[in-house]
């Protein structure tokens, strides 16, 4: 259930003490259902990028060419990158206090998450998809 | 309220005294950790996206990305990411069961954020020596 306030900022009115109508509660939960899916992915996915660490070309190759590995990797490089975006701009918003410097750092943000997802899973389908 | 109203009001207020002057405890910490290794993570992402690229197209592609995988700094950089996911993942289950309102006495807490420290350490290790043995 939602519950709307008058208030566009919210801080306090008549009836309404510290309540927020802004985007609050919705990133916390964000942040926490992607986490849910995350800790299993994170989990595997540690596992098989441990095992990149010092591989030939090759053995590279073979490690991601494998259904279940690339798989969890592809999901986990979409849902990481989603969850790392939304943290950043976490960061920025805590850090950058300039409004056109935060402005401009969170729309590189939003790309630079985009191009990263789009580079992993490209890379990824370029290894394991079916020839 | 105009923005400008907004924007006086908001210098006047005083800022946090912040890391300067808190005495560093362990569930601080933590805390900073948790936020240090998910901006390593976006930061080892890109790397590590770079490459698979590097590996899928290969040739002179993978000989320039070659080094975030082997080699002394790719060993170094495939560990960290290991334990920065390891790390992050405890810290978002501490934050799972605070969320639940589980934990969170003093006792509760510092356990908890021993237990992210120690365990991201731990499961690290752990892995790196199953695959060890695995290879």
């Amino acid at each position: 259930m939602t519950v709307a306030t008058r208030f566009k900022s919210g801080r306090t009115g008549p009836g309404d003490a510290y309540v927020s109508d802004h985007s609050g509660s919705p990133h916390a939960r964000f942040m926490r259902l992607t986490s849910y899916a995350l800790a299993p992915l994170g989990a595997l996915s540690a596992w098989w990028i441990l095992g990149l660490a010092g591989k030939p070309l090759e053995g590279v190759r073979a490690e991601i060419g494998r259904p279940i590995p690339a798989l969890v990797l592809l999901a986990f490089g979409v849902v990481g990158m989603i969850h790392a975006r939304r943290g950043m701009d976490d960061i920025i918003e805590d850090y950058v206090h300039d409004k056109a410097l935060k402005a401009q750092a969170i729309v590189a943000n939003t790309w630079a998450s985009r191009a990263i997802a789009a580079i992993w899973v490209l890379a990824i389908l370029l290894i394991a998809a079916p020839k | 309220m105009a923005d400008a109203d907004t924007d006086r009001l908001a210098a006047r207020r005083p800022l946090s005294p912040h890391l300067t002057i808190f005495k560093p405890i362990l569930t601080m910490m933590m805390s900073v950790a948790h936020r240090i290794t998910g901006a390593g993570l976006y930061v080892g992402m890109a790397l590590l996206a770079l490459f698979l690229l590097g590996a899928a197209v290969g040739g002179g592609a993978y000989s320039a990305v070659s080094w975030i995988g082997s080699g002394f700094i790719g060993n170094l950089v495939v560990l960290m990411v290991v334990w920065a996911i390891f790390h992050h993942l405890l810290g978002g289950v501490r934050h799972a069961l605070w969320d639940r309102g589980l934990y969170m006495d003093a006792k509760g807490r510092e356990l908890l954020a021993q237990g992210t420290l120690v365990g991201g350490i731990l499961l690290t290790l752990l892995v790196y020596i199953f695959k060890t043995l695995a290879s």
